[in-house]
């Protein structure tokens, strides 16, 4: 018991005292410069991007009321219904017409 | 550069270094590469990839601080350790295990030669033996051995309880002495 106890404080001895080659002295200094070479990635929202997008196309102000009078109008514009799809009837009465055109000739 | 910096704690320098202050970053590297080179040494038994292992963690912390979440982690080195601990496991799957490093560097030269020569011979035989245990069995020896490190905090780097530390603690050791029976 005395002996397997002897040896039980022997080997933590050991564990607490296993050895470490020291590290090179400039180990922090070498990885803070491999940091300066390396570029920071950090989260970006959503509205931080969208703003940061205004600020690389950064315009005047007139031609911010231009651009949304434009987009406005082609919201405007795309959503009116047209009139100038032909029907059916429209095509056939101008097909006859010119279908007696051709006969007089 | 640093050393102008005023004390901070870990968390406080953590959120400058979100913020991209490389001076808070150069302040943590200081505080903390050598304590995490000690144990990134003891799983890898070579200086050159233990180095590169805390270098390549600092890194990855620098490019990306968002990984640090206090509220999700109480303790920025109970946390390191872990990530540095993951990139000593990745190291030694792609590389079996090289020689230790100079038999030299384990002599304590205010010893007599005779017993240097001896406690080498044994810490080799000890860490060749540790080098054989399974993986967690290591990992629990490693971390509660090194220097500053409680049970409590082993077994939260672990993601384990206390009791499964010390079962495998004591499963490492009990391993240890019957590999160990003729020098201990």
């Amino acid at each position: 018991m005395a002996m397997n106890d002897k040896r039980d404080d022997k080997l933590d001895l050991w564990l607490r005292q296993r050895k470490v080659t020291p590290a090179s002295s400039d180990l922090a200094q070498k990885i803070i410069l491999r940091a300066q070479q390396v570029p920071q990635i950090r989260p970006v929202s959503l509205w931080q991007s969208i703003r940061e997008l205004c600020a690389e196309f950064h315009l005047p102000k007139p031609a911010y009321v231009l651009a949304s009078a434009l987009a406005v109008g082609l919201v405007i514009g795309f959503s009116t219904p047209q009139d100038n799809d032909l029907s059916v009837k429209d095509v056939v009465a101008a097909q006859s017409f010119l279908a007696i055109d051709e006969a007089m000739l | 550069m640093a050393t102008a910096w005023p004390e901070k704690d870990d968390n406080e320098l953590l959120s400058l270094i979100q913020n991209g202050s490389s001076q808070a970053f150069s302040k943590l590297v200081e505080r903390h590469s050598q304590r995490f080179y000690r144990l990134a040494y003891r799983y890898l038994q070579s200086r050159e990839a233990a180095e590169d292992v805390v270098q390549d963690a600092f890194i990855k912390l620098w490019q990306s601080p968002a990984l640090w979440q206090p509220e999700k982690n109480s303790k920025f080195t109970t946390w390191f350790y872990r990530i540095v601990v993951n990139l000593c496991l990745d190291l030694r799957k792609r590389k079996t295990p090289g020689p230790l490093d100079d038999g030299m560097q384990l002599i304590d030269e205010r010893e007599p030669m005779e017993e240097t020569m001896i406690r080498a011979q044994e810490q080799k035989m000890l860490e060749k033996e540790i080098a054989a245990l399974p993986e967690r069995q290591r990992m629990a020896l490693n971390l509660c051995f090194d220097e500053g490190l409680t049970n409590q905090e082993a077994a939260q780097i672990m993601g384990i309880n206390l009791k499964a530390l010390q079962s495998l603690i004591m499963r490492a050791k009990t391993t240890l002495k019957a590999r160990l029976a003729s020098i201990l």
